[in-house]
């Protein structure tokens, strides 16, 4: 599965499709996944995707997935989001598989919230439940949900990337990362259904207010005592997790019934959590640009009276 | 299908060569896959050298870990070689059929049917894993994490829609000359099953080669290992398919 390779693509860079002869120009490398690097490519003045791998087998299973998803939402007002899939003979004169997907454009989880606020915290899981609940719906897993696999459009629209670990129902999840596994935490088996995707959502939510605590704590714990209670005991050290350690009990429980309902469950959530929320204090130019504008106001009004007399 | 997967952190020095044992189970229809485990420090290129030998001559693959990976590592080669052996086979049937003998010389929608096909057979077709575990002094320290490997690996095999089942033995076998020792016996759950790997230092040898032996034979005639020193044995030793 770690099958990098050591080679660049230049800016500049054409790939030229050997089976149907698209062109394509290559920008700058996106990210890495498990099996391939991920290029910004250009063709036709629009912005793609790219994924290259060294591996066929396991790049073209990839893409059947895709296809699989794509063909069952064929009817919907869904976006294509596999554009073109070929080969390419690479400088070293090797023939690599690629696919073409959408380019989304977007923020990692992590620098999103960083920039954007942890408010925003909140809106993005629900989107990123909606997705999932899609997905869900159509009886796939997306098994490897981390952090590095989401990306926020504006205005907190999730979206999930990377879909080298996306399972059918009923099959052995493909790729997961071990912090996120419900396997690695002793809370189940690694058969690919809904509740293995709300577990990982869970230890994300986790990881998202309390990285270096989740660090240490994996770290610390003996093989055996890896349990859902030791997350849940984290989470009751952090303010906005403690609000929501319903939620996280059951997903990492496995007790949500199905997506939608851990969705409804988040909506309430966020429903109390915006209620008691602490609002920021008011900064203090406001306070004094407050009390500023009010003697001003003074001033005006007693020269304002002083001249009407 | 059949793999051995060898967990060694050094080079064998007894009896017959490494390789050529797991060049005999690759002809018995054995795959053979070796992790190298290094802490502080390597094996030495000698070390490195045969290991990656030893997973050619078994048609396997070869991969050097440290403990903190080594769950990952023996997922990811045992994954791995159930879908090179399919594909092998694949490539086969490829060549008779359509005159390519790559996956990679196909059109891109028959490529998609052949890949389906080996993704599906990967995940449903039987398959025996026995790990064979080095387990000379200098692998003293990493007995917990080779047991917690396989703890992983069975949990991962069990997510498969075909039966999976593992064993495992490890070597040098004791202090009575024997060359390799039975910990557990056929099993498709390992959860209950405590310290199976032993703790106890053994003597100095590294007899890898006549191990590996052992485990081919095993595969062949499990009945002379049964009695050994555990009570897992279950029976579940028939109907493997290669």
């Amino acid at each position: 599965m770690t099958t990098s390779f050591d080679w660049k693509l230049p800016r500049g860079t054409l790939i030229h499709g050997k089976w149907k002869q698209n062109r394509y120009r290559v920008e700058r490398l996106l990210g890495e996944g498990a099996n391939g690097k991920v290029f910004l490519v250009e063709r036709q003045r629009t912005w793609y995707a790219m994924k290259i791998s060294s591996d066929a087998v396991d790049l073209q299973s990839e893409v059947n997935v895709l296809q699989s998803i794509a063909k069952q939402r064929q009817a919907g007002r869904h976006e294509a989001y596999l554009i073109d899939v070929d080969d390419f003979r690479n400088s070293d004169g090797v023939d690599y598989p690629f696919y073409v997907m959408r380019y989304i454009r977007g923020m990692t989880l992590f620098d999103y919230l960083a920039k954007q606020g942890m408010d925003w915290f909140p809106v993005v899981g629900y989107s990123l439940l909606v997705k999932l609940a899609q997905l869900h719906s159509e009886q796939w897993t997306f098994g490897d949900l981390k952090v590095e696999n989401v990306l926020v459009g504006d205005y907190g629209r999730a979206e999930l990337v990377d879909y080298g670990g996306v399972t059918g129902f009923g099959k052995s999840v493909r790729q997961f990362t071990e912090i996120y596994d419900r396997g690695y935490w002793n809370a189940g088996s690694r058969t690919a259904d809904a509740k293995y995707d709300l577990f990982s959502f869970a230890v994300l939510c986790i990881q998202i207010h309390e990285s270096r605590r989740l660090a240490a704590l994996t770290a610390s714990l003996l093989p055996q005592n890896r349990a859902p209670e030791e997350l849940l005991k984290l989470a009751r050290v952090n303010p906005v997790l403690r609000t929501m350690e319903d939620w996280l009990s059951k997903a990492l429980r496995g007790e949500f019934a199905h997506t939608q309902e851990a969705a409804k469950s988040w909506q309430q959530w966020q429903h109390k959590h915006s209620r008691h929320a602490p609002s920021a204090p008011v900064p203090r130019w406001m306070k004094g640009l407050f009390v500023a504008s009010a003697a001003l106001l003074a001033t005006t009004i007693y020269w304002l009276l002083r001249a009407g007399l | 299908m059949k793999q051995i997967l060898l967990i060694t952190d050094g080079c064998s020095n007894v009896g017959v060569s490494p390789v050529v044992a797991a060049a005999q189970a690759f002809a018995e229809g054995i795959t053979v896959n070796v992790v190298g485990v290094l802490d502080q420090g390597d094996l030495g290129e000698f070390g490195s050298a045969e290991i990656e030998e030893i997973a050619r001559a078994g048609g396997g693959l070869s991969r050097l870990a440290h403990t903190r990976q080594l769950s990952q590592t023996v997922q990811m080669l045992t994954r791995k070689t159930v879908v090179q052996t399919i594909q092998q086979a694949v490539h086969r049937e490829l060549k008779q059929v359509l005159g390519t003998s790559s996956i990679e010389g196909l059109p891109p929608e028959k490529r998609s049917e052949v890949v389906r096909v080996i993704d599906e057979l990967g995940e449903t077709t039987k398959l025996k894993v026995a790990l064979l575990i080095d387990a000379s002094a200098s692998m003293k320290p990493k007995m917990q994490a080779v047991e917690e490997a396989i703890r992983d690996l069975s949990l991962s095999l069990q997510a498969r829609q075909g039966r999976s089942e593992i064993a495992v033995f490890h070597f040098p076998g004791s202090a009575h000359g024997d060359d390799c020792m039975m910990d557990l016996n056929w099993t498709a759950d390992v959860r209950g099953v405590t310290q199976f790997l032993p703790r106890l230092q053994m003597r100095g040898t590294t007899p890898t080669g006549p191990a590996l032996m052992h485990v081919v034979d095993f595969f062949r005639t499990p009945s002379q290992f049964l009695g050994n020193n555990n009570d897992e044995t279950d029976g579940m030793m028939s109907d493997y398919v290669v």
